[in-house]
């Protein structure tokens, strides 16, 4: 079922691809315009799309009528935990400027750790050492200009 | 000029820098070199080129390491292969896998080094008569094998290429300068990074299924009889005719000037299946796998020096970098440079020889070392690898847009691979789209328009023969199945 929705997810995809693309300009002096490729990829992903759709169609069916079995039930508490990373991800991306990548790495690496049962002390020591590390090494070392962050610039070295 | 004591303990340096940055997932091989371009200032010309070569392979082949233990490959040259090794290091074949690895890539690099030594006039000058057409249909080619190579599904095999092709159109287009699926945003108008996508679909990919596994239990056993280097040199007798395979395919694609050692690995990888006897264990940990990839890579590094040094036309991002340094220590890179910088040049190739020697004993004491992917528990070592994730990203350009491109394409490629759909093809797309189009359009630019001037080169007329039969041949192979099945005799015994 999964895969007749994700042929469907494709086709319309590749259909939006190609519409964007026709908005691109053309130019006088060339036969091919930047429209050409990204409309090839875009046909190629709804012809694609509606082979895996049409394919998967009778599954598609039998799903719906069938009652749902257990193998069919989604996780959805593990998909969930599955996208703290990324929650993560985007908190580094928003406090970073404010709190400094040290401090929002340490944040997310406690998270993480907590969340698979690791214990607290053990969590909190390795999460701001490593962190510290990791902000030393990038950039005292290799000079990459990780945010320092406003909260703590005075403090850092 | 290389025995010596300084040179000696730049090669180590060099080396042991590149083993860290390559088996840091987001830290490339061609990152290590131009960290080390600010430090070669301060050196003389064959410590400053000792180091960068030492780096680069060194980097190459740690790249394995992370992609053995975890899944996660290190540089964009482990990428073909990490599935294979990974399952293997599952069956508690870790260490065998890294010590076959790191015995191809030796090999695959000194081949690279013999060829770089005694024909590189003459495979820059072949390198060179590659124009457009040639590329385009190479660059077809790789995405080609790269469907029929797949596990599984064809269709999703595709459709994950046209995922890959459509973010290497993102960015300027180089015929008109418009901007293409860039929303306004600045950082875009390049394009997208390699490496911020790989780290999404191969590391993030990689920590959200850990976490939504529930899973602590390791997926990498530990195994007392599984040695470094005990099954090598039976795997190398077995296969020697993959290595060399692998690294003649490796110089060749090296020395094509803007190909380099990820392309090469994958395309080794796809030979390799392609020739392979047991082509059903593709995919499920197969040594073979390994081995054609590995000696490629390291090979490719090698042969991309060959027009860096004849011509000062760079093979890889890499000699981009070494043309550079060559030129700030007075070697002049082109046909001049045997003749007035001859003993420079020989030293150069020392240099290749000691840097790829050096790497056994240091890759011996690095695989060792990797036992802490083993021993350290996955809850603790995924938020660690989710922090460097997110600095390696944003190191590419310094720019927070290359972690939103990280998140974005992590979380598609969840979905996809949750669903069985193979990431190879996604990653060969991103790394040949955009010289499949530019040939393409340079071609046509070329030709008016005439589809034919694509066959009408010696070369290019082979290469798009072959392309048309790797995409023909299966139907006709199944036709003649089909033809085949009616006409046969039924032996079977009636029964009374």
């Amino acid at each position: 079922m999964r895969d007749f929705l994700l042929g469907l997810a494709f086709a319309i995809g590749g259909g939006v691809v190609i519409a964007v693309a026709q908005t691109y300009p053309t130019m006088a002096a060339l036969q091919f315009g930047p429209s050409l490729f990204p409309s090839l990829i875009g046909g190629g992903m709804v012809i694609g799309g509606l082979v895996l759709a049409l394919t998967r169609v009778r599954q598609f069916k039998s799903a719906l009528a069938g009652p749902r079995s257990q193998a069919n039930r989604y996780d959805y508490r593990s998909l969930l935990i599955s996208l703290v990373p990324c929650a993560l991800i985007v908190f580094y991306i928003v406090a970073s400027e404010f709190l400094g990548a040290p401090l929002c790495m340490a944040l997310s690496m406690l998270v993480l750790m907590l969340i698979r049962g690791a214990k607290l002390w053990l969590s909190l020591i390795v999460s701001i050492v490593i962190a510290v590390a990791i902000y030393l090494l990038f950039s005292r070392y290799l000079l990459i200009p990780l945010p320092e962050g406003t909260l703590l610039s005075q403090i850092l070295p | 000029m290389v025995f010596n004591a300084q040179t000696m303990l730049v090669i180590v340096a060099a080396s042991v820098f590149g083993l860290f940055v390559g088996a840091i997932p987001g830290l490339t091989a061609t990152m290590a070199v131009a960290l080390l371009v600010p430090i070669t200032f301060y050196m003389d010309a064959t410590p400053a080129i000792a180091a960068i070569v030492a780096t680069s392979a060194m980097a190459i082949f740690a790249g394995d390491i992370p992609g053995t233990y975890l899944n996660i490959p290190g540089t964009p040259a482990s990428a073909a292969y990490v599935g294979e090794s990974y399952r293997l290091a599952q069956k508690g074949r870790a260490r065998e896998t890294l010590g076959t690895n790191l015995v191809c890539s030796v090999i695959g690099g000194l081949f690279g080094t013999l060829v770089l030594v005694f024909v590189s006039p003459s495979l820059a000058e072949m390198a060179l008569n590659f124009s457009s057409f040639e590329y385009f249909w190479l660059a077809l080619l790789g995405l080609s094998s790269s469907i029929f190579i797949a596990i599984g599904s064809r269709v999703k095999a595709f459709l994950s290429l046209t995922v890959g092709l459509l973010l290497s159109t993102v960015g300027l287009d180089m015929m008109s300068g418009a901007p293409r699926f860039t929303f306004g945003v600045p950082d875009l108008m390049a394009g997208v990074n390699f490496i911020p996508v790989m780290i999404g679909m191969f590391a993030l990919n990689e920590i959200m299924m850990f976490y939504g596994s529930r899973a602590e239990a390791r997926s990498v056993p530990v195994m007392t009889k599984d040695s470094v280097f005990s099954m090598a040199p039976r795997h190398v007798r077995t296969y020697w005719r993959n290595i060399l395979r692998g690294s003649s395919l490796g110089t060749l694609i090296g020395a094509l000037p803007g190909a380099g050692a990820d392309i090469a690995a994958w395309i080794a990888y796809a030979m390799g299946k392609s020739r392979s006897k047991e082509k059903e264990k593709y995919g499920t940990g197969h040594i073979e796998g390994i081995v054609d990839a590995s000696s490629a890579n390291n090979s490719g590094i090698s042969g991309a020096w060959v027009p860096a040094l004849v011509f000062g036309i760079p093979g890889d991002t890499i000699t981009a970098i070494v043309i550079g340094v060559l030129y700030m220590k007075g070697m002049n890179p082109g046909p001049t440079i045997f003749m007035n910088g001859g003993g420079q040049v020989y030293a150069l190739f020392t240099v290749f020889f000691v840097a790829n020697l050096i790497m056994l004993p240091l890759g011996y004491l690095a695989i060792r070392a990797s036992k802490v992917f083993i021993l350290t528990p996955r809850k603790m070592l995924m938020p660690l690898i989710l922090s460097f994730c997110i600095v390696g990203a944003f190191a590419i350009n310094n720019s927070i847009t290359d972690i939103w491109i990280m998140l974005i394409i992590g979380l598609v490629a969840f979905v996809l691979a949750r669903n069985d759909f193979p990431m190879a093809p996604a990653i060969l797309g991103l790394v040949l789209g955009g010289t499949l189009e530019n040939s393409f359009m340079s071609s046509m630019l070329k030709s008016n328009g005439d589809l034919l001037a694509f066959f009408e080169r010696p070369i290019s007329a082979a290469l798009g023969a072959l392309v048309i039969l790797i995409w023909v041949l299966p139907s006709l192979i199944r036709l003649f199945r089909h033809w085949r099945r009616p006409s046969q005799p039924d032996h079977t015994p009636r029964s009374s």
